[in-house]
């Protein structure tokens, strides 16, 4: 019995060291395709033409090919062409890319579900278009757009997992090496664990910041 | 002075003209009751007014300073900044309310002072009480907008307006979204802006309040202004056959809805 403990806590490290470089992959995606995501959609939903359309391939490529393959071109298609990514690069890249496609459509639609009502009062308070969209637009988008950026960013935890196919160790990977060695699967059940402790996180997180955004509600 | 000066207004949404060479003046001080049936014009020609929509032609002053200007086809010839200057001078109350929902009543009032008018957060929180005091709500300034009723909402949205110290206030139905018994504390204060001898416009489905503070009444009807008269005359004397059957209707209404 004592021994089993002892298995787990040992196994228990070995993995949650693994998960460094998952949460590191998993806080730059975050940084970066949220408010990437947000200028995106205030580009998608501006009077330029080209610009509106150039995002809309964007969000249909990246949204309608699989992560996967996304991965798979950046890290070893590039370098075909020379460019020879480190794995980590590669595959921040492509996740900051593959999310912030989701994320301007679910800031786009959000932007769009704003009463026009909203523009016109400040349009008749003289606010103009950057004041409007920035003191009177986002915020309502902000908060309603909570429930769909939480769904991706507990999509993204298990995402992450992809990694592994570019020869990165991450938390998955560590409990597979794991259950390779000592053929038990006590890693498997570590491994989701973890992985539920950080979406568990993640989802208390943001309900916090609903609480927190609905006291006008 | 002539605080509004309109000339030959021409507006359509495609195919369908909607105002119809309209033209009318509004002198200082002076309140005007728009009325006429649904889809006569009346919102079109306010939110001509105030920017929110573009005449396709015509002349609009706002205190003698051109504000749009216009041949048909052409480009207006008052250039963006010197209209946004002007428009600085009107302010606008809707029938949809629109407060920002994720700003407190006083926060709502202060805002466009802030951000527009450049005041400083500390001159504005005194000048954003003042105008809830005045609209009797200063005892809400801090709650949110989901909060108050729509007959409050309403006043906040008229203290909102006149935060920007705009010399002209132009009213879409500000009461047609409200609840009966509501009507009445929104009316009072616009009452109270007629005693200050505000200049305004007020789009109005109520005629006895029409009938109180107006000073003369614009009947609009398919686009086109066919009085522009006294109240007195146009309740108790109209000479168009449209405009009678449109009091006789509404007199009508307020029998049923009485009953
Ligand atoms: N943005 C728009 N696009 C197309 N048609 C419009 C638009 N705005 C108004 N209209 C049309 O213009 C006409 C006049 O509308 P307007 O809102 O000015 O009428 P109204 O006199 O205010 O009517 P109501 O008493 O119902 O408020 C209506 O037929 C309306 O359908
Ligand atoms: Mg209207």
């Amino acid at each position: 019995m004592e021994n089993y403990l002892q298995y787990i806590y040992d196994s228990s490290i070995f993995i949650l060291k693994g998960s460094i470089l998952t949460v590191q992959l998993y806080f730059v995606t975050i940084v970066f395709s949220i408010p990437l995501g947000i200028i995106l959609a205030l580009m998608k939903i501006s009077k330029y033409k080209f610009l509106k359309l150039s995002i809309g391939f964007y969000t249909w490529v990246f949204r309608g090919t699989p992560l996967l393959l996304q991965l798979f071109f950046t890290y070893y298609g590039l370098s075909i062409f020379g460019i020879n990514l480190p794995p980590f690069t590669a595959a921040a890249l492509t996740f900051v890319i593959n999310y912030s496609a989701y994320l301007t459509e679910i800031y786009r639609a959000g932007i769009e579900s704003i009463d026009k009502g909203q523009y016109e009062a400040a349009k008749a308070l003289n606010m103009n278009y950057y004041q409007t969209m920035k003191r009177i637009i986002l915020p309502q988008v902000v908060r309603r757009t909570i429930p769909p950026t939480c769904n991706e960013a507990i999509n993204l935890v298990k995402d992450t997992a992809l990694v592994v196919i570019i020869g990165m160790g991450d938390l998955l990977r560590s409990a597979k090496e794991l259950f390779s060695r000592d053929f038990a699967v006590t890693p498997f059940i570590i491994a989701a664990v973890i992985y539920l402790l950080m979406t568990s996180v993640i989802v208390f997180f943001f309900k916090k910041i609903e609480v927190k955004y609905s006291i006008y509600e | 002075m002539k605080m509004i000066q309109a000339n030959n207004l021409f507006k359509s949404f495609g195919q369908h003209t909607v105002l119809n060479d309209v033209s009318f003046e509004v002198n200082k001080g002076e309140v005007i009751a728009v009325i006429g049936p649904s889809g006569s014009g009346k919102s079109t020609l306010l939110r001509c007014l105030n920017g929110l929509e573009e005449i396709d032609s015509g002349i609009i002053a706002i205190e003698s300073e051109h504000y749009a200007d216009k041949n048909h086809g052409g480009k207006d010839k008052i250039n963006l900044k010197e209209k946004k200057n002007i428009a600085t001078k009107l302010g606008m109350v809707f029938q949809h309310i629109n407060l920002f929902p994720h700003k407190t009543v006083l926060e709502n009032v202060i805002e466009a002072p802030i951000t527009v008018l450049k005041m400083k957060k500390n001159d504005a929180i005194p000048l954003g009480e003042a105008l809830l005091e005045k609209v009797g709500l200063l005892d809400k300034k801090d709650f949110y907008p989901s909060k108050i009723s729509g007959g409050q909402k309403q006043r906040v949205a008229i203290a909102r307006a006149l935060g920007m110290n705009p010399d002209i206030m132009l009213f879409d139905e500000p009461t047609s979204s409200l609840d009966p018994e509501l009507v009445g504390e929104v009316q009072k204060v616009i009452a109270d802006l007629v005693k200050e001898k505000m200049t305004m416009m007020i789009v109005t489905h109520e005629m006895r309040f029409a009938e109180e503070v107006a000073d003369r009444i614009i009947f609009m009807d398919e686009g086109r202004i066919i009085a522009d008269e006294k109240p007195e005359k146009i309740f108790y004397n109209p000479e168009h056959p449209r405009i009678m059957s449109f009091i006789e209707n509404i007199a009508m209404r307020q029998l049923i809805d009485k009953d």
